[in-house]
């Protein structure tokens, strides 16, 4: 009895445990369900020859085309004015465009920021291409520093073929800087 | 108030309580008519509290050239004292939510609760010990338990198909030439910014009570500055958080969304009518989470124009709405400068291919 | 103690020798390994705690009875030695929060798989004690442990005023950045102490049920309230460790610089709200689910007549906890999320509303053609399956994502689930405890005072509640201190209520006093031939160890009659 009991405990403690370590795995998890799927408006990131792909089919298809807002904000408290420079693009739907944020230093010290960014409606997501943008790595402005931050990106024509998200004109991105403090 | 309120609803539930049982007994098909008509006779009892519906008659249309602030005989999306029921709403989401409420749920969670209750009254009188001294041994029956499992997923089934269309309806993304408005939330305050009208953000405090009282306004709903909109319009409500989570939510307008500090969310906000339409912050925030209030202005769209060139911003269709201030900033220390190809997409005049949204 | 064993006479008698020792007081009650000593020290710490988190709501509805501040001041002047607004309204942050964390994870749980399943789940399977005596003892001072934790944390610095301001949910990042000091630390640290506590004895409690059932009980046989316990168990092991998990991320997050939730450093405040809510959706059914068993053996008692539909039963109970785990997302519904997933989360809780509707329906039907005799625990049962249909519907409302637009975090939500947990929980926890405190004690409590608690506290938490639903829908957010004159009138009567709800409690404890101090000895089988399990073939209170010799459950038995069976034991 005693033998049974412990074998049926440590069962037990290893399930405890397994959803223990599931849970620290949610963290990684859930980043990774969310670059998949684009769940919660996570973008995708493309290659050049996605891309180039995207924008031939945007060419035969004849080219629908898509509004795409942009938005900008720094946490609270941090010292950097940051700002689209244009509120809205309009372009070929595949077709690659750029937009350029704007980000000044306000501060007599350098700061170090990264951003976090989403785009709305949240189902647009996974069709929301960037090549190239600031946020894939941290940035420093020295102080009063500006400097123009611009984004490629494209929207993925498949996007037209999804009931969900084909009756969408306009996706808004997000951006949001943090300032990153340093370890002590 | 509250009194002869509760006596008119009796009489509605009377109404609801008929319109559950021809739904229990229609067929599925019949459903789908039904709803309506029920819809329409419990419109009458479920109107809104007698002093908003005079108000909204009383008041001369907002005039239209220059701003003033609406005055308080506008208040409209505002709790009701005493009320058992919901704020009077002004939004065509809001209105179908409402009656998807008072004609379906209502109806049948007060039915299956009062069901329960007379069963359990029954079971008391008829199989108490002095009625029925020898217990039956009975504790199986197939057909009744398919029964008891099989009704309640048909009941839901009926609740799914208008919560399904409402969630649709909720989420139809706006046109792409919607105003969008922003709602910031900090501790604790809401800051309202117009990106398409320059992109200057006002303000939002609440008013200290006795200012609410000076100005005619409800103490604790009122705020310094309003988040003015105008109305007839589709408005691309965007929310963020600058700090930690808030919700932007306004009752009469049935709407609620959060504000997540590092990320932005969006709902399409379309207000029926002019007037003045209160909420409150809604997840819990820090100390003041409770006196950050949400005071709404929906005004014509003239008006709305006025307000924003009072405000000093750029009225929409006049063009330019980038935001004019710094010049070109020399240092592109930006990763991956935009060397390569930036073709801006051709201006073709192609609508999206399913046209605009049903 | 009395160990005159009436119905089973041939067994007590066979071991009396030894069956009754006792170790000595402190050896009993703080190294106790006996699981109806830790069972009682449950009970008694539930009914602790339920005396504090009970005072809580009466200083918040006291707070509320009025619009404006009336008491926060006096309340942050002996918290904080000021009467600053800020820190004032930061107290009802810190009240709102313990209450919650108090009533949730010290008073509910410990009540029901503390107290009551540590005392009768051995006994209704016939086991001489649980499966890791041992652990059950540590489990139960974890959770004192953890209680103090929490409130250490009030009296700590917890950021704009003393204590933990972040509500039961401690979202990030309120709880992270937005909360500086050690007060939200211990708050968490509380959780982690009494959810290693609760995921010990549900270990305790999975390894029992499958290993050391008597003879014969087969898991078909098993009392349901051994089934509920069962499930909850699972339950507790699933849904604990994720929260674990999650709060130990908030704490390295909030101390340790990692950014698990932390947007700053690419982490997601949302992710926390998945993390909390996939526990705290199936926490909600912890809470109820050993509820059910109790009202399942009350109810089948009191009609003299088998449960009906007892595998439909048992099976709810499983289907409940199943589904239980794939609707977290229906407390998030104004997060921001797709519309797909918003239907998905709207249809998957519509479901649970079926198991539940199974459970009701087949309380009824075991009444239907019963001979009802209503005794206190009866009366209560009633109350609770009645109270827990109408928290039950107004969740079926609440399901819907587009209707929860409006109703998100405001008081129709506060309505919703003290109707289901004040009072469909707290119902049954007094039903259980009415039905067996004679069999824990020896001694019978006043049936009068008993009923009177009833009508008395069911009309009190009735008006209390009921009137929320119509703050909510008229537009009142909830965790507010303070409101619009508009929510005057409801928000007083809902005070008054608690005053009405406060007497019920005043004679629950008179009749604990009456019952110990005048109370009748208790027979075994007090309630008579409707009581059916094995706890009923033990004296009252049992022997100190029951069943060194088990009791064999005859085959052509069915699962809800072990009575005859269980007297036999003894002439094995």
């Amino acid at each position: 009895m005693a033998n049974r009991n412990r074998r049926v405990g440590l069962i037990m403690v290893l399930v405890a445990l397994a959803m223990l370590g599931l849970g620290f795995a949610a963290v990684p998890l859930y980043r990774l369900f969310c670059q998949v799927t684009g769940f919660a408006g996570t973008t995708q990131r493309a290659t050049e020859s996605q891309a180039t792909d995207a924008s031939q089919f945007a060419k035969s298809a004849g080219g629908p085309t898509i509004s795409v807002r942009f938005d900008a904000q720094v946490e609270r408290g941090m010292p950097w004015t940051f700002k689209p420079l244009q509120v809205t693009q309009t372009m070929a739907i595949g077709e690659r465009d750029m937009a350029i944020f704007l980000a000044q230093n306000n501060s007599d010290r350098a700061v170090t920021g990264a951003a976090t960014f989403n785009v709305v409606p949240e189902q647009t997501g996974s069709y929301f291409n960037k090549i190239q943008c600031f946020c894939f790595t941290e940035q420093t402005l020295q102080p009063h520093q500006s400097v123009r931050m611009p984004v490629i990106y494209y929207v993925d024509p498949k996007i037209l073929d999804d009931p969900d998200t084909r009756d969408i004109q306009q996706i808004t991105l997000s951006y949001t800087f943090h300032e990153v403090k340093k370890e002590g | 108030m509250n009194f002869g309120d509760i006596a008119r609803k009796r009489l509605s539930f009377l109404v609801f309580f008929f319109a559950a049982l021809a739904l229990f007994a229609a067929p599925q098909a019949a459903v789908a008519q039904a709803t309506p008509q029920v819809a329409a006779s419990a419109a009458s009892p479920a109107a809104p509290p007698a002093k908003a519906a005079d108000t909204s008659a009383a008041p001369a249309a907002p005039a239209a050239s220059a701003y003033t602030p609406l005055g308080p005989e506008w208040i409209k999306g505002a709790p009701t004292p005493g009320a058992i029921d919901f704020q009077k709403q002004y939004s065509p989401t809001g209105r179908f939510a409402y009656r998807f409420h008072q004609v379906l749920l209502i109806p049948i969670i007060t039915v299956i609760s009062l069901f329960v209750l007379a069963l359990l009254l029954w079971v008391t009188v008829r199989y108490n010990r002095r009625r029925n001294p020898v217990p039956s041994k009975t504790s199986h029956n197939t057909l009744i338990e398919i029964i008891w499992t099989v009704i309640p997923v048909l009941i839901l089934v009926v609740i799914a198909v208008p919560s399904i269309t409402l969630l649709s309806r909720q989420y139809k993304s706006p046109p792409k030439d919607a105003l969008t408005v922003k709602a910031t939330g900090y501790q604790w305050y809401w800051g309202y910014s117009y990106p398409d009208n320059g992109g200057f953000e006002v303000i939002s405090h609440m008013l200290p009570d006795e200012e609410a009282v000076k100005r005619g306004e409800p103490p604790q709903l009122a705020a310094d500055n309003r988040m003015v909109l105008p109305v007839g319009v589709p408005i691309r409500l965007q929310t963020t958080g600058a700090d930690v989570i808030h919700a932007f939510a306004v009752p009469s307008l049935w709407f609620k969304l959060d504000a997540v500090p590092g990320r932005i969310n969006e709902k399409t906000l379309f207000i029926e009518e002019p007037g003045i339409y209160y909420g409150q912050c809604s997840e819990l925030c820090g100390a003041r989470h409770g006196y950050m209030p949400i005071a709404v202005e929906a005004v014509p769209m003239d008006k709305f124009n006025a307000w924003i060139a009072s405000q000093g911003g750029t009225v929409k269709g006049a063009k330019a709405a980038l935001p004019a201030t710094e010049k070109q900033p020399a240092a592109s220390a930006a990763p991956g400068a935009p060397a390569a190809g930036q073709a801006p997409g051709p201006e073709t005049p192609a609508s999206p291919a399913a046209g605009p949204a049903a | 103690m009395a160990t005159t064993a009436d119905t089973f006479q041939a067994h007590a008698e066979e071991h009396h020798h030894d069956a009754d020792h006792k170790p000595g007081f402190f050896a009993r009650w703080f190294m106790s390994t006996n699981h109806k000593d830790i069972g009682t020290l449950y009970l008694v710490f539930s009914i602790f705690a339920g005396i504090i988190g009970g005072a809580i709501s009466g200083l918040m509805r006291w707070e509320l009875a009025q619009p404006g501040i009336q008491i926060l001041g006096q309340i942050s002047l002996w918290l904080n030695g000021n009467t600053d607004m800020d820190q004032a309204l930061h107290t009802w942050n810190v009240l709102i929060t313990a209450h919650g964390l108090i009533m949730v994870f010290f008073v509910v749980m410990p009540a029901t798989m503390g107290g009551f399943a540590n005392w009768f789940v051995p006994l209704m399977i016939g086991a001489p004690d649980m499966a890791f005596p041992r652990m059950n003892n540590v489990a139960f001072w974890l959770t004192v442990a953890g209680f103090t934790s929490l409130m250490t944390s009030v009296f700590m610095p917890g950021g704009t005023a003393h204590g933990a301001g972040v509500g039961w949910t401690v979202y990030a990042p309120l709880s992270t950045t937005g909360s500086p000091g050690p007060a939200v630390d211990f708050a968490i640290f509380s959780l982690h102490l009494a959810g290693a506590g609760s995921i010990m004895s549900s270990i305790n409690f999975i390894t029992t049920i499958f290993n050391m059932r008597a003879p014969g009980m087969t898991l078909h046989k098993m009392p349901l309230f051994v089934w509920s316990v069962l499930v909850t168990a699972f339950l507790l092991l699933l849904a604990l460790p994720v929260l674990a998990a999650a709060i130990t991320m908030l704490i390295t997050d909030r101390n340790f610089g990692t950014t698990f939730f932390d947007q700053s450093g690419g982490g997601d405040p949302v992710l926390y709200q998945h993390l909390f809510w996939f526990f705290g959706h199936p926490e909600v059914y912890i809470m109820i689910i050993p509820g059910f068993g109790m009202i399942s053996q009350i109810v089948a008692t009191f009609s003299r007549k088998p449960v009906f539909g007892y595998l439909g039963m048992a099976y709810a109970m499983v289907a409940i906890g199943v589904v239980g785990f794939v609707v977290w997302a229906h407390h998030m519904y104004t997060t921001g999320m797709s519309v797909n997933t918003k239907m998905y989360f709207t249809a998957a809780t519509m479901v649970i509303a079926v198991p539940t509707g199974i459970k009701i329906f087949s309380w009824i039907a075991t009444m239907w053609g019963g001979s009802l005799e209503f005794k206190s625990p009866l009366v209560w049962a009633l109350g609770f399956i009645f109270l827990f249909t109408v928290g039950g519907v107004t969740g079926v409302v609440l399901a819907n994502g587009g209707i929860d637009d409006n109703l998100q975090d405001t008081y129709y939500v506060v309505a919703h689930f003290h109707y289901v947990l004040s009072l469909g929980a707290v119902f049954s926890l007094f039903a259980g405890f009415y039905y067996w405190f004679p069999k824990m004690s020896g001694r019978m409590h006043s049936e009068f005072l008993a009923h009177l608690h009833f009508w008395v506290f069911f009309i009190g938490v009735n008006v209390v509640f009921f009137p929320q639903h119509f703050l909510g829908m008229n537009g009142m957010p909830r965790r507010y201190p303070d409101y619009a004159p508009a929510f005057k009138f409801w928000n007083e009567v809902s005070s008054y209520g608690y005053l009405i709800m406060a007497t019920g409690m005043v004679i629950f404890f008179v009749n604990l006093v009456y019952a110990f101090t005048a109370g009748k000895k208790a027979a075994g089988n007090y309630w008579g031939e409707g009581a059916t399990t094995l706890e009923w073939s033990l004296s009252s209170p049992p022997p100190f160890h029951q069943f060194e010799t088990l009791p064999v459950i005859e085959e052509h038995h069915s699962h809800h009659n072990a009575i005859g069976d269980a007297s036999t034991a003894g002439a094995h």
